[in-house]
């Protein structure tokens, strides 16, 4: 598999032009929502290593999300860290924490491990918020100095580190093996390829940059209630935004975030949560009839009209 | 009684049976040889309706059948016996006789059919309270064409016999189903791979090749024919 | 300690009627429905409206629950789960379950947008009635009433199964399914039939739930995760086990209560399935 000299440039100019937008367009509302947005990618992006790519679909993204989060809160604001080592600590965080349950749960298959991280999840939420009920804040020191800009500029260069990341590790031997045992798990165990290691490879990814994801919310967000952070709605959304976009591509999970970030703009003032029936109700379709998502109908629109 | 004319049936893409044409005759056995690959089983899952041809047409008493879905056939009289048997596992061998005579007309007569039955394979009735996966071979055969037996079928379709069958038990059996021939005028299409026997059985027979039909003729002159015999038979004499 | 397990038992039977129609249907059409718990809080809504608007006892309105849970599930199967049927199990049991998990936020969402996310809950005039069997053993009214209902559901369902036709031909199918339509199954229909049950099982479930606990939109998914940890620790198939594992799950969440006190008791049954799904796995 090549690199395409033109992906780069396009790219190039994509993240040239999301560098600039701030300076020339950016008001308050639309920066939080750019960090939002990188945020859902970065976790659209981890899912889809795990579940596009490597076939493993988790239900528990949640915790790496929320570990990460609650590590970075400790450590950078309780415990005084700077942010290029609280961050990565956050991420580290996740990682351990996948490992713990990850290792037992790898050798479960399809359906069992997607309710097994599912049930992990919604316990660690429950554990996290009897034993941290309070809402927690950005200490006020911190908040004094609050610059929404170094923010957005954080989240932007985490999710094109992210991306870029994926795009690699996809390319290489790595995402060949992932994409064989996603294809057909056992002809890839008597091919040779190593089952649990590669998919190990893919956890590792997907809770590293669930927990970064993480961290950045909580470095954002001025005031959490802990549980919320292993709220199921972190995984799932990052979930049905990488499937409608297209699970198993690069750009999927790129595309299905915005469209779920300009969808709940568009409800935002009307019904409100009307975005999420909407949104599901596409996701159910692409299940059913689209499994590639948007990317797989652009491709067949793309056919149709060129041949 | 059965006929089927010029169907193409593809697997997937793969192109299984090219142009196929063969008719069964009312109160006959008609016989379908050839080599493992040929393209049999098809054609038999073909006519009982599991798989669509995308050519040609199957008729069933002049009424095509080839469309309709597969309860719809088996209710106008089709009855078939698969390949492997595939009988309920875990239901014992009364449940699969029971579910034979599924359909609103079965049910009627089941009764008198599950006595029926029992007299033609007197050894299932001491096995009636069994799971039906435990069963030998010889004996889950016999349920399986006994289940297929409960609907009062106008046709009975029969797909390999003898796969896994010792010879000795593959005996009685064909000669229980000529039986069955001979005494209710039951019109029966058999696909097989064991020639001999099978024509024995038989009145006529066609012969499948690479998803073609390459001959067709009586039972007794097929069994004579040089090309049978040097093709098939020579394989089987011991 | 007598009294705990009285409780357990009335939240397992509970939770073995919410159990078993997702149990069955996971069983025997390879479905993971992940919307059954969606179906469970439109039961539960159901018997609230009927009984606000037309002061329908809630026992009385299950029939009524039942049906209208029958349309929608046999809609939704024809409309979307049956569409998957043709694809080999692996990819059959992924796609219902994300098929299932895409309807759960549409109808739980619709749900809030249509009835708000107020907590409401069923409670007829006997709520509060207690039986004082023994000096300290006390059995709700309710309670024994939902133990009769889901004894009730359970033994009908097992006699349907074995004991009709179309229970038969459902099982049959589950073991064989190209065999059943050589026998003149209509597959299709059966399957269709059959999932509309499991909506109406949830539904009744749904009836327990508002009358003995409370129901919100968002309240489905809970259930759900309690669903699937029995369907995970019974087997699924046999109703009896999903039912002894029901109430097995609730005593056990009620004697741990006692240990490590109530916040933590939904813990308790994630870690057991977690352990359970890991002992199997080896």
């Amino acid at each position: 598999m090549g690199y395409s000299k033109k992906g780069f440039v396009i790219s190039g100019i994509a993240i040239l032009l999301l560098i600039l937008f701030p300076l020339v367009a950016g008001t308050q509302h639309t920066l939080n929502l750019f960090i939002v947005l990188f945020i859902t990618v970065i976790l659209a992006q981890s899912w889809n290593i795990l579940g596009g790519y490597a076939g493993q679909i988790s239900l528990g993204n949640a915790a790496f999300f929320g570990a990460g989060a609650l590590s970075f809160h400790f450590l950078a604001w309780r415990g005084g860290l700077p942010l290029y080592l609280a961050l990565p600590a956050g991420g580290l965080t996740a990682v351990i924490l996948a490992s713990f349950i990850g290792i037992p749960a790898l050798r479960l298959r399809g359906v069992y491990f997607a309710i097994g991280t599912l049930a992990f999840a919604e316990a660690l939420r429950i554990t996290v918020g009897n034993l941290f009920p309070l809402t927690v804040y950005i200490p006020t020191v911190h908040i004094v100095s609050y610059n929404l800009l170094s923010r957005y500029y954080l989240a932007l260069m985490v999710a094109v580190i992210a991306q870029g990341v994926a795009y690699f590790t996809i390319k290489s031997k790595i995402g060949l093996a992932m994409m064989a045992i996603r294809d057909d798990d056992e002809a890839a165990d008597t091919s040779g390829v190593h089952l649990f290691k590669y998919k190990f490879v893919a956890l590792v990814f997907s809770s590293f940059f669930s927990g970064l994801a993480g961290g950045i919310f909580a470095y954002y967000q001025d005031s959490i209630v802990p549980a919320f952070l292993f709220t199921p709605q972190w995984t799932f959304e990052p979930l049905v935004a990488a499937a409608v976009g297209g699970s198993g591509t690069l750009l999927g999970p790129m595309i299905g975030s915005v469209f779920l970030i300009i969808l709940t703009e568009l409800f935002a003032l009307t019904l409100g949560k009307a975005y999420l029936i909407i949104f599901g109700a596409i996701f159910i379709f692409v299940v059913l009839f689209f499994p590639g998502g948007l990317i797989e109908a652009s491709e067949r629109i793309r056919k149709s009209i060129f041949g | 009684m059965l006929e089927v004319e010029q169907i193409d049936v593809y697997r997937g893409d793969i192109q299984i049976l090219w142009s196929v044409s063969l008719a069964a005759q009312d109160g006959k056995i008609t016989a379908l040889l050839g080599s493992n690959a040929a393209g049999k089983t098809t054609l038999l899952t073909t006519i009982s309706g599991l798989i669509k041809p995308l050519r040609g047409r199957i008729r069933l008493n002049g009424h095509p059948i080839d469309k309709h879905p597969v309860h719809k056939i088996v209710e106008l009289g089709v009855s078939m016996v698969p390949e492997g048997r595939r009988l309920f596992p875990e239901m014992s061998v009364f449940e699969n006789l029971e579910l034979g005579a599924f359909t609103r007309k079965a049910r009627e007569t089941k009764d008198q059919m599950i006595e029926e039955v029992f007299g033609i394979f007197p050894i299932l009735k001491t096995r009636k309270v069994q799971a039906a996966g435990t069963l030998s071979g010889g004996e889950q055969q016999m349920v399986a064409i006994a289940r297929a037996l409960m609907s009062q079928p106008k046709l009975l379709l029969i797909d390999e016999l003898s796969l896994g069958l010792a010879p000795l038990i593959m005996q009685q059996i064909s000669e229980t189903i000529k039986q069955i021939n001979l005494t209710r005028g039951l019109t029966i299409f058999i696909v097989e791979q064991n020639v001999f026997m099978t024509l024995e059985m038989a009145d006529y027979g066609y012969i499948l090749e690479n998803g073609r039909i390459v001959g067709e003729g009586e039972a007794k002159k097929l069994l004579q024919s040089e090309e049978v015999k040097n093709a098939y038979l020579g394989i089987e004499e011991v | 300690m007598a009294q705990i397990i009285v409780y357990g038992v009335i939240t397992g039977a509970f939770y073995g009627l919410a159990a078993v129609g997702l149990s069955l249907v996971f069983g025997v059409m390879r479905h993971m429905n992940i919307a059954h718990g969606s179906f469970l809080m439109i039961g539960g809504f159901a018997a609230y409206w009927l009984f606000h608007l037309l002061k329908l006892d809630p026992f009385v309105s299950i029939p009524l629950v039942m049906a209208i849970l029958f349309a929608i599930g046999a809609a939704l199967y024809k409309g979307l789960f049956s569409h998957l049927d043709k694809l080999p199990e692996g990819l059959k049991i992924n796609n219902s379950m994300l098929v299932g998990f895409g309807l759960t936020w549409v109808i739980d969402n619709l749900a809030i947008m249509f009835w708000t996310s107020d907590v409401r809950a069923v409670t007829p005039s006997y709520t509060g009635k207690v039986w004082h069997v023994l000096p300290g053993l006390r059995l709700p009214v309710v309670g024994l009433v939902i133990i009769g209902i889901a004894s009730l559901v359970i033994f009908s369902l097992y006699l349907i199964l074995t004991r009709t036709y179309f229970g038969k031909s459902v099982r049959a199918t589950a073991q064989d399914r190209d065999a059943g339509n050589l026998m003149g199954i209509n597959v299709e229909r059966t399957y269709l039939i059959f999932f509309a049950l499991s909506a109406a099982l949830a539904g009744v479930a749904g009836v327990v739930a508002a009358v003995n606990y409370s129901v919100y939109p968002t309240v489905g998914f809970e259930w759900l995760l309690k669903a699937i940890i029995i369907l995970v620790l019974a087997g699924f198939g046999k109703i009896g086990k999903v039912f002894a594992a029901g109430v097995l799950l609730g005593i056990i969440e009620g004697v741990s209560v006692y240990f490590v006190g109530a916040t933590y008791r939904e813990v308790v049954g994630l870690v057991i399935f977690i352990l359970v799904l890991l002992r199997r796995s080896t």
